[in-house]
Order: C-alpha cells, then structure tokens, then sequence
C-alpha cells in the first residue's frame, strides 16, 4: 500500500510550440493523497494537456507542479500514465510487458512476486505466459493497469484508456480500478468525456473549459461503496454534471444533435437498409 | 430497490468460450488444411524444378546437337551432375565454397555493424536523415563494382578489397530497412518507456531493438541477395580461391562441366542461404497474421 501523493498546480498554464494556441490558462489546483479526480469536457479544453504535465511527460510554459511538496521537472516511475491505446509490447508476453517498469528500475528482484501479484489483483493470474497479442481489448489494458501498478505509483493517471472498450469491459474495468486505488491508496486522475464514467470512478470532477483551457466547476461525487449507474445518489451527481459541462460548453446536450443533419437522423443505418433490401 | 447487479469479471469476456468438442474438431480441421497446404506446395516446387530441369536438358540437347556449339556440351545437366558428384565426394566443393562464405560472412559483418546504427541514426534524427539523405541515394545507386579498382588500390590485400566491395554493395538495404523499421515504431511505445523509467540503453536495447528486429533481418535478406550477386565477379580480382575463381579457373581450362557444377552449388547455397534467413525472420516475427 501506497500513501498516494499531493499534488498541487501553482498558476499551470501551457501554450504549444511554435506560438500556437495557448491550451491551458492558469491552472490552480490541489488533490489530496488517495483522492479520485476526474477532468472533464470537450475536446481541446486541455483536459490531455494537463494530465501529460502532471506525470511530468511535458513540462508547463509558466507556473509549476509540486507532487509531496516537490516540483517535477521529468517523468517519474512513481507517476504512471495509461494511455486510450494500451501500448503493450506486441513481442512480449504478459509478465514481460508487466515486469518492464521493474527492469528499467532495477527492481528485477520483486519481479518474481510481484508480478504475480498485480496479475492476480487485475484477475489475469493465469494469463501471464501468453503473448499480449492474443488478449482482447479489455484484457489488453489490465495488462497495462497491472503493468502501471507494479511499480507501486503514488499517482496513477488515465488519460481515456476505457474509451475504446465495449460497454460491459468500460464497467467492468471502471469499477476494478477505483476499487484497487482505494485499495492501494494510490491517487487517481482520469481525463474522460464520459460522464457517466467520471460519476463511475471519482471522488470529486473538474469540469473544464475551452480558450484557453481552465477549470469551470467542480462537483464533488459523495458516493461510498459499489456504484451502480441505477444508484439515486449516481444520478443525482450525474444531472449535477450534465448541468455543469453544459455550462462550461455554453450549450445544452440537446443542442449537440444540431451538428447532426436532420437527414442522417431519419436515415436508417446501413444494415437497416440492407435489411429492408 | 431494483438495482443491477455489478458486472463481473467472467461476464465481461474474460472466460474462453469454446468447448472442448469443437476445439478439437477445429484442430483436426486445421491440421487436415496444413497439411494439403504443404502438399501442394511441395507438388508446385517439384514441378518447377522438373520444368528448370527439362529447359536445362533442352538446352544441352540442342547444344551438343549443333556443330558449331558441340565443345559446350559438358554444360548438360548429365556431365554436370557427374562432376558435381565428384567435387562433393573428393571435397573440392567444399574447399571452393568456405572462402567465399567466409568473404560473405566478414562483407555482411561490416554492413551490419555500419548500417544498423546509422540507420537508426537516419531514423530517429530528422536533421541527420535531411542531412544524408542525397549523399546516401548518390551512393546507393553507383554499381559496387565500380568501386573495384578504389578497393584494390586502397586495400593492401586482394581478400580486404572483395570484402570491401561485398560490404559496399550490402549496407544500403540494412541501412535503409533499419531506418524505415524505425519511422514506424509506434510512438506510444517511447511515451510508456520513458514513463516507466527507462534510460537510453534500455530504449536502444528493450524497445528499438526488439521493435525493428524484423526490419533489420529483412535489410539483411535483402543484403544477402546482392552480397552474392557480387561474390563472384569480385572474386575474379586476384584471389585464387573462391567459388567466383572456380568459375574463371573452369572456363580457362576449358572444363565446362566443373564451371555448371560450379554454378549449381553457388545457387543451391544462395538459396539455403536465403531460406534460412526466411525461417529466422518467421522465428523471430512478433507480428501475428490475422
């Protein structure tokens, strides 16, 4: 078990190379060890651009980022991304691809136990000798998630690694890894689109906004145990939610379907039409 | 309150779904289907050898048929296989095949060790690829014999010299199919390395590596071909061992059926060759067919 880390943004703000777009505006913000904090809104708020500053992966244009109380200047094995593409190493098999951060780190003596461990904690025990290649989606990024989690990080970071999941994987996957954070006391920031899933997987949501990207709201989500979208309380901070990316967006879900031609709404799908042929 | 029950790990797909049964049945169905695969492969290959055989045999007919080409007929497949026979059980074919795998051996050795690292040096450097890219296109398109008499003047010896132009001629494929094999490794692959702590050494040696293993071995099948394309008119340079000085030797002494068996071994060892490259690359392919 970890302690988790604090981490705390003083005046973050980021603009790409080049005199592009500033992606992000003065971010100040503070998440205590062990917490679950999910970023949300729409695309090109920043939402990425943040979470690769808080592992360390890019450095912010002004302001600074204190994990513990220490400013970060690189990546840290104690820091550890997952990414939307699980990004496995396609000619390793399981325990390889789990034990890689233990190599790079000199820690090949844990590997033995481990490995085994963390396998076991994302229900792939017996799964270690097969080539990564043969496992589904799903499956694909537990390995990920027990490959991050062997290194024993203080902060885990997602950015969208549920998003290419079918609906029954993303759930079941949301669920196993807030439980193993509470568990292991690890901090938990997750960017996601998906409302449903930052109700699913965090303590408290930063809704965030567009030009330049800043945080909007913040909604926390008091919900202890097991949560189940059928939950009162999960529909509750859900409709909280809704109301507070809407805000942020300056539009209402419903207006979204405007950027969807009226036709292709009438339209049948594809194999609707074939059927009907 | 009617509340779903929480998905499971075993509902969400993670519990094989075939039954024994039908494994079974499928693997038999499988093995049935390999199995007249390689046998229609075989009948393929053997026909084309027995085509190559007819035309050869055609050919020497119509050779020894005709009064004006009747001193080549030793070129038949008949005289050669007889002398061929005779090579392998007095050990010349030996004797005249180890120098040249050897010179093969050393040309690539130093294409390898040159064109591996700079490939990936054209690879991951955008100013180093900007920089070579016309330098190195002039010098892969100059025929590497042309550089036959450079490498005579330049190297002390004659062996130096056919190593120098087998190497010259087999850099270019390593170097460009390394370089490329990087272009392509998925960028990901360098986010969650450096993430998960590693150094340069183990980018270069756990990650680039492996990644482009593929890329390299084909650079080096590639390498191979035109290594032995050059083998033999280098091995006309001064040298007097060799399978390119067994060829001359053959023709001087005006012994056409050694000089056929001569070439008979030269493609029957370039082929293995080249077939065992093929099988180290299937061996070592990370990349699962679909």
């Amino acid at each position: 078990m970890t302690d988790g880390a604090h981490i705390q943004t003083i005046g973050v703000s980021h603009t790409y190379k080049g005199g592009g777009t500033q992606a992000l505006g003065q971010i100040d913000l503070e998440i205590c060890p062990g917490e679950a904090v999910a970023l949300v809104g729409r695309s090109g708020c920043g939402k990425s651009t943040l979470l690769h500053i808080l592992s360390g992966l890019s450095l912010p244009t002004q302001g600074k980022v204190l994990i513990d109380g220490t400013r970060i200047t690189e990546p840290s094995p104690s820091r550890i991304m997952m990414f939307q593409a699980p990004s496995l190493y396609p000619w390793m098999s399981v325990e390889q691809n789990v034990g890689l951060g233990l190599r790079f780190n000199g820690k090949m003596r844990e590997a033995g136990k481990r490995i085994p461990e963390v396998l076991e904690l994302v229900e792939l025990g017996d799964y270690a000798k097969r080539n990564v290649q043969d496992l589904s989606g799903g499956q694909q990024q537990r390995v990920a998630l027990a490959r991050s989690l062997a290194l024993k990080p203080d902060v885990l970071l997602l950015d969208e690694p549920l998003s290419a999941l079918d609906a029954f994987t993303r759930h079941a996957l949301q669920r196993d890894i807030r439980k193993i954070c509470k568990e292991l006391g690890i901090t938990l920031v997750l960017v996601t689109h998906d409302i449903n899933e930052a109700v699913m997987m965090a303590d408290r949501a930063l809704v965030m906004k567009a030009d330049p990207g800043d945080i909007e709201a913040e909604i926390t989500i008091p919900i202890s145990g097991d949560r189940l979208p059928s939950m009162a309380a999960f529909g509750e901070a859900r409709r909280e939610l809704v109301a507070a990316y809407e805000a942020a967006a300056g539009m209402a879900m419903a207006e979204a379907q405007s950027f969807i031609p009226q036709d292709s709404l009438n339209t049948p799908a594809p194999i609707d039409r074939l059927a009907a042929n | 309150m009617n509340q779903a029950s929480p998905i499971t790990t075993r509902e969400a797909g993670f519990t094989p779904s075939y039954s024994p049964g039908s494994s079974k049945a499928f693997l038999s169905e499988n093995m049935r289907g390999r199995i007249g695969g390689g046998l229609e492969s075989l009948g393929y290959t053997l026909a084309g050898m027995a085509l190559l055989l007819a035309v050869w045999w055609l050919g020497g007919r119509m050779v020894a048929a005709s009064d004006d080409l009747y001193a080549f007929a030793d070129f038949a497949p008949a005289p050669t296989l007889v002398r061929l026979t005779d090579m392998i059980r007095t050990g010349e074919a030996f004797q005249i095949t180890v120098p040249s795998l050897y010179r093969i051996a050393s040309g690539l050795f130093w294409a390898i060790t040159i064109g591996v690292p700079v490939g990936i040096l054209v690879g991951a450097i955008a100013g180093f690829r900007k920089l070579t890219n016309v330098p190195f296109q002039f010098l892969r398109m100059i025929s590497p014999l042309s550089w036959m008499p450079i490498a005579v003047m330049a190297f002390a010896t004659w062996e130096g010299a056919i190593v120098f132009l087998i190497a010259v001629a087999a850099i270019w494929p390593v170097l460009f199919s390394t370089a490329s094999g990087l272009r392509r490794i998925e960028p990901s692959w360098f986010k969650v390395a450096r993430n998960l702590g590693a150094r340069p050494w183990h980018m270069l040696f756990v990650i680039i590596l492996p990644a482009i293993s593929q890329d390299i071995l084909s650079g080096i099948r590639l390498a191979l071909g035109v290594a032995w394309i050059i083998l033999v008119p280098a091995e006309y340079l001064g040298v007097t061992s060799g399978l390119g000085y067994a060829i001359n030797d053959a023709r001087d002494t005006l012994e056409y059926d050694r000089l056929a068996a001569t070439v008979v071994i030269i493609g029957v060892i370039g082929f293995s060759l080249d077939s065992l490259l093929q099988l180290a690359i299937a061996k070592l392919s990370w990349l699962r067919s679909s």
